[in-house]
């Protein structure tokens, strides 16, 4: 890597502002709609955040609504309720990246070693497929198979070999939700890493089978390599939205297994924060969860320059 | 003023939805003066102002409504379609103004200025814009719109959103105020207005005041109906008068069970026979002591009787599964043979898709019961309506006046010449006399939406199926016999609007979520007690029955 790093071009000379603007103002332009987007939909609705620290009246408007101090934080640190949906996420996230991660990683091995090219335009559409899926139909696909009326316990009742509770058991429901996702997601996963496994110069494979390496050294010593950098941009990503585990796959199942086991921070928000009306108590959650994923993302990043990765940027 | 729902305005609501209604004040100005709520009606206030009843006779049903106790008579009900329809509106009402209109549509939205509409408009001699809005979406699109303070001229606003769309704060400052325009005789200006009883018009009284306009006014309001395949459960020999307590139900479920062929005897029926437990809709009084649904024994018992049905095995799979969207697909198929479900679900369309999967099919509704068996059954009753409308505050008193004799045409009654152009269109055009009842042409299907113009106002309610008179006998038989059981229950049509800290605990999201895992049977009813306990003490429970003994039973009373 170090090699690498030798290779950047030296950083220009300081231009001024003007100077740039000239030069760049192409891009600039072409960037603009982007912004404008990201300022509208991202940065002015940050005002809003106003409301976490109000009791918050839709019908009086930020402006009148009487402010609150830290009145809903000091509600949410004493709320078993949340606490219990921050746990759940702690979990979920961790058992996904312990059992999710690694699949798309594997996978992208896998499709690289296949050498018809018509195989493997046929496995990659078919494992990217079931991303186009809404959560709805994912997990309604799921019920019809697995769930207590579905075809799995409709053949083991009618052969008298008892049922087998997978839909509605909240004790393996993380490995239910992980194997929605691996079935949903692993497949766009991989695009990622077929990229950067394309960027693999083939010189270094032909060079090292001449030196008599095998199939597994090639792997530990050029594929991994090759591929560190965009994993490691991808953990960090991963742990910066680690308090994200996603909304709509567990809004949907919460009444099968209970809240105690799907509730998440981001349905929490919605449940005791929209549904009821409760702005402020929402937003409160919500900028929590904003902090402290804003902090596991500085973190992660921090830790990848130490280990002299580029993270989510160059230093 | 006819305000319109134009580009702008929709992007002033969809901004402030994306910004967590922040935006709206910000494009709107800072406008306004903190909310004020309405308040709670009072029987002496209400007395002063609720309109004057007078019944219209034109019109004789052919199964005459049966009077309970106080405010409570059943639906009347008509057979075949009146030959004769009578003119109650004589010249068009308007005056050539224009406005816009917003109704929820549970259905597929018509296409905009078709034939329909503008055959109204000529009817009416207005330019009356409707917008029908997606109604499975409907308590998210209001909320930006009376956020942004953008509401059109004539909306209509469902009562079980009131809290939702927080409509104790709209009237008066977004909703206009009816009071001078209604109030006692005032309303004989409008005579179909006036056939609608007057416990129809507490549901949209505020404050003492008259702001709603009630469209299918009833006298038998009950939250839902425990129903049955009555064609499955009579060929096996079973009728509905022989189920007398929750023990028969129960036994039901193991007599109809057959997991194996994937029939199941129940889907979740929590909903539509806690009250049978002898646990109150939502609040009682107790020796005096206001008390809440969740404090009570009987909601207890209620919740575990429907925990002992799931765990036997006797309620659907999918169903303890949450998924409450394919209960009807599942009763039409024949795989869950007792459901529940709000009387409006016995229809005409309801016959027609039972019969398309299995032609024998017919519903039939289970009397209410009381739980032991013993005691005489006792149901709270609704408030008379949920479908009100409301006008808004900017129009000047002379369009007020337009819109309500607009209103009086809507609200002309059942098998009227008004009536059977709102609901049916243009003869010829819209539908054809078949064997004496009104049939929808290929242009009637698309574009007459039974419930548009409706939804801004309608007559009191009337059971009619054309073409499907076994309903409409046996929904009026099913009402006729459990008249006697309906009463009033505490606070009812008082329209009590709480300040935003009593409207979450009302809510009480951490007790209905423990509630449904332990119907689903996931969970104790000691888990449930100590929900409860949990609400009370620190989700605002306590609280919450502190502030509405002391602003509504001390000052009010009970309302029944």
């Amino acid at each position: 890597m170090t090699t690498l790093r030798a290779d950047r071009p030296a950083r220009p000379a300081r231009l001024s502002w003007r100077t740039r603007l000239r030069r760049d103002r192409s891009l600039i332009l072409m960037t603009l709609p982007a912004v404008l987007l990201l300022v509208v939909f991202n940065y002015v609705p940050l005002f809003g955040l106003a409301t976490a620290f109000q009791e918050y009246d839709p019908l009086a408007g930020v402006w009148q609504s009487p402010w609150a101090g830290l009145y809903q934080f000091e509600r949410l640190l004493n709320d078993s309720l949340f606490w219990g949906a921050l746990k759940n996420t702690l979990y979920l996230s961790f058992v996904q990246l312990i059992l999710f991660f690694p699949v798309p990683i594997a996978l992208a091995l896998l499709l690289n070693s296949v050498l018809s090219e018509r195989i493997r335009n046929f496995i990659q559409s078919v494992v990217y497929l079931p991303h186009f899926f809404s959560w709805v139909l994912a997990i309604t696909i799921f019920q019809q198979m697995l769930g207590g009326a579905g075809a799995l316990n409709q053949f083991l009742r009618s052969n008298d070999i008892g049922t087998w509770d997978v839909m509605t058991n909240p004790d393996t429901f993380a490995l239910l939700v992980t194997s929605q996702v691996i079935w949903k997601e692993a497949g766009w996963g991989i695009i990622v890493f077929l990229a950067a496994l394309a960027a693999i110069n083939t010189d270094l494979y032909e060079a090292a089978a001449a030196d008599g390496a095998g199939r597994w050294r090639r792997l530990w010593h050029i594929t991994l390599p090759g591929l560190r950098s965009v994993i490691v941009l991808m953990l960090v990503l991963r742990l910066g939205n680690a308090l994200s585990v996603g909304f709509e796959q567990f809004l949907i199942q919460r009444n099968a297994v209970g809240h105690d086991t799907a509730e998440v921070l981001d349905t929490f928000s919605f449940y005791y924060g929209i549904a009821t009306g409760d702005y402020s108590y929402g937003a409160a959650a919500g900028l929590f969860k904003s902090v402290i994923s804003l902090l596991l993302i500085w973190g992660a990043n921090k830790l990848a320059h130490a280990f002299g990765e580029d993270g989510l940027y160059r230093k | 003023m006819a305000h319109e729902l134009n580009r702008r305005s929709f992007l002033n609501a969809a901004v402030s939805a994306a910004g967590l209604v922040a935006m709206g004040p910000l494009l709107s100005a800072c406008g306004g003066s903190g909310a004020q709520r309405a308040g709670v009606n009072s029987d002496a206030g209400l007395k002063a102002v609720l309109p004057a009843y007078v019944p219209n006779t034109a019109i004789k049903p052919d199964i005459p409504s049966v009077a309970g106790g106080p405010d409570v008579l059943t639906d009347p009900g008509f057979l075949g379609y009146p030959s004769t329809k009578i003119a109650t509106v004589s010249g068009v009402p308007g005056r050539g103004g224009k406005y816009t209109a917003v109704t929820p549509l549970w259905g597929t939205i018509p296409p905009a200025d078709n034939s329909f509409y503008q055959a109204m408009n000529k009817a009416l001699g207005v330019q009356l814009e409707m917008k029908p809005a997606d109604g499975n979406n409907y308590n998210t699109i209001i909320p930006t719109m009376t956020a942004a303070k953008k509401l059109p001229d004539w909306i209509q606003l469902p009562g079980w959103w009131n809290s939702n769309f927080n409509t104790g704060g709209l009237v008066g400052s977004q909703l206009a105020d009816l009071t001078p325009y209604l109030s006692g005789d005032n309303i004989k200006k409008y005579p179909n207005l006036a056939a609608i009883p007057t416990a129809a018009w507490r549901a949209g009284a505020w404050g003492d005041k008259l702001y709603g306009i009630p469209s299918f006014s009833t006298g038998f309001k009950v939250a839902g109906v425990v129903f049955y395949r009555r064609d499955v459960l009579e060929a096996k020999g079973i009728t509905a008068d022989q189920v007398k307590s929750a023990d028969d139900l129960m036994k039901l479920g193991k007599e109809l069970t057959d997991a194996k062929s994937g029939v199941w005897a129940f889907d979740d029926v929590y909903r539509y026979i806690y009250t049978a437990f002898g646990a109150p809709l939502k609040w009682k009084v107790d020796n005096g002591k206001l008390v809440h649904l969740y404090e009570t024994q009987e909601f207890l018992d209620a919740a575990d009787w429907h925990r002992k049905l799931a765990v036997a095995g006797y309620v659907h799979p999918d169903a303890l599964a949450g998924d409450n969207a394919g209960g009807n697909t599942r009763f039409y198929g024949g795989k869950t043979l007792i459901g529940g479900g709000g009387q409006g679900a016995w229809n005409l369309a309801d016959l027609q898709s039972g019969q398309a999967a299995n032609p024998n099919y017919r519903r039939g509704a289970f009397n209410f019961f009381s739980a032991d068996g013993k005691s005489a059954p006792r149901v709270d009753m609704g408030q008379s309506t949920d479908i009100i409308s409301y006008l808004n505050v900017n129009l000047k008193p002379e369009q007020i006046e337009e819109c309500l004799a607009v209103a009086n045409y809507l609200a002309a009654p059942f098998g009227s010449a008004e009536y059977t152009m709102v609901n049916f269109g243009v003869e010829g055009l819209h539908y054809t006399m078949d064997g004496g009842a009104p049939k929808p042409t290929e242009a009637g299907q698309k574009e007459v939406q039974a419930k548009t113009y409706p939804f801004l106002a309608a007559a009191p309610s009337a059971v009619n199926n054309p073409t499907g008179d076994i309903v409409t006998k046996d929904l009026t038989a099913w009402q006729a016999a459990n008249v006697k059981a309906l009463a009033k229950p505490v606070f009812w049509g008082m329209n009590i609007s709480m300040p935003q800290a009593q409207a979450t605990a009302d809510a009480g999201q951490g007790v209905e979520d423990t509630l449904k895992d332990v119907i689903h049977g996931k969970k104790s009813v000691q888990e449930l007690k100590d929900a409860v306990a949990n609400w009370k003490s620190s989700g605002g429970g306590d609280r919450l029955i502190q502030w509405t003994n002391d602003n509504v039973l001390q000052k009010y009373g009970t309302g029944q």
